[in-house]
């Protein structure tokens, strides 16, 4: 007797990768240090 | 009639609830950061004022050993974990604003030493470690997860390869903790070898690229010696990484030939799915910053982001290394890694070396 799986079918939201959202916050921070937002990150 | 199993629909988690869920985790990997660069400032000047005797411990090594006691006493409480995680994605941001202490002229001039130096590392790794695969009879497609491990970028690379040769979970995994672990013993040991041999900024940076697998453990193990060590560490790591696409490629059209995992018919998608979008990010900071897109305030602020992020990095590294979970994972795959390990370490620093005398990188 075969087991059957009935799962809904889910279509995967268009997510970006950790990869990418890692760029894209860097380049806005990168942004806001070039217009002047953020003046001084200290250390 | 046959028995249905039903599963229900899973709800997606909401992403205001899923950033809600990261905050603990972040806060804490922030905290042990700030620790550790807190007790670089505070213990030597202590240790000084007593007349004691202490090494100058850096915050690096403070936020990774802070960590790490955490991890292998208390534990990671459940709340932090998914905020702890995040530690790849700050190491990602840090590499990519770390880009703006790099000028485009030297990324190419040393980006192409590495390169053929990587291309050397990386048939060596694969070649030594599917030998040693066969001599201690491991399974060959956990072989494959670990020669892509050591030979490429650790967990990155034997999570990609995992999917593209439908190796088990059960290999996957045991690959996973033989790099973890052997990336956390790395940390320790190559800056006290450098230090040992009296290696140069340069070619420290330039052997810890190259031969330490994880890209977390390889950042740490260069700021562990120095700065500039650090910076050159990144450079050929993600020069490494780059790498990552076709060497999962070409092990897919291996196993594809064996009938053991399914063709990539669209290369060049599949390519584009496993490259590290990070080293586009750093490649472009790096041409804005080498034409003057920044001024030197700027640069100066974006290199100190750079190292926040990757505070928070470090402090990540020390608390998912956990050595009673990492003993679990059985003694055959972790003295496979451990052999190739030593051996790729002493080939790429002979690499390294000669590189120095011929070219003097």
């Amino acid at each position: 007797m075969a087991d059957e799986v009935n799962a809904p079918q889910v279509k995967e939201p268009w997510r970006l990768s950790l990869d990418s959202w890692a760029v894209v916050i860097a380049l806005l921070a990168a942004l806001l240090v070039r217009t002047g937002v953020f003046k001084h990150i200290p250390w | 009639m046959a028995d249905a199993v039903v599963i229900p629909q899973v709800q997606p988690v909401q992403p205001a609830l899923r950033f809600l869920r990261i905050i603990p985790g972040v806060l804490l990997l922030a905290a042990i950061g700030f620790a550790g660069k807190l007790l670089e400032q505070n213990v030597g000047k202590y240790a000084k004022a007593h007349h004691w005797i202490f090494p100058n411990i850096e915050y690096v090594l403070w936020a990774i050993l802070l960590g790490l006691v955490i991890s292998n006493t208390i534990g990671v409480p459940e709340i932090f974990r998914a905020g702890v995680a995040t530690y790849e994605f700050w190491l990602k941001a840090g590499i990519v604003l770390l880009g703006s202490r790099f000028l485009l002229g030297d990324i190419l001039k040393l980006g192409g030493v590495s390169l053929v130096l990587v291309a050397i590392e990386i048939t060596g790794a694969i070649a030594f470690m599917t030998f040693l695969g066969r001599v201690f009879h491991l399974k060959p497609k956990l072989t494959s997860l670990l020669a892509v491990g050591s030979a490429v970028c650790g967990v990155s690379a034997i999570i990609a390869a995992q999917g593209a040769i439908e190796a088990d979970e059960e290999d996957s995994s045991f690959s996973i903790a033989a790099i973890l672990a052997l990336g956390a013993l790395a940390l320790f040991a190559f800056p006290l070898i450098g230090h040992t041999l009296h290696l140069g900024d340069r070619a420290y940076g330039i052997w810890a690229g190259l031969a330490v697998d994880n890209t977390a453990e390889a950042t740490a193990a260069g700021a562990l010696y120095s700065d500039a060590a650090g910076k050159l560490a990144v450079l050929v790591k993600s020069t490494r990484n780059a790498m990552i696409g076709f060497v999962v490629l070409a092990y897919a059209i291996y196993w594809a030939s064996q009938g053991q995992a399914k063709t990539v018919r669209n290369k060049a998608a599949f390519l584009w799915q496993k490259f590290p979008k990070f080293v586009l990010g750093f490649l472009l900071i790096s041409v804005l910053a080498t034409y003057q897109f920044f001024n030197k305030e700027q640069v100066g602020a974006l290199a100190n982001l750079s190292r926040w992020a990757f505070l928070l990095t470090f402090a990540g590294v020390g608390l998912r290394t956990n050595f009673r979970d990492m003993r679990k994972q059985g003694l055959r795959p972790f003295a496979v890694g451990a052999i190739g390990e030593v051996v790729i370490a002493a080939f790429t620093l002979g690499l390294v070396v000669v590189a120095e005398k011929l070219f003097g990188i």
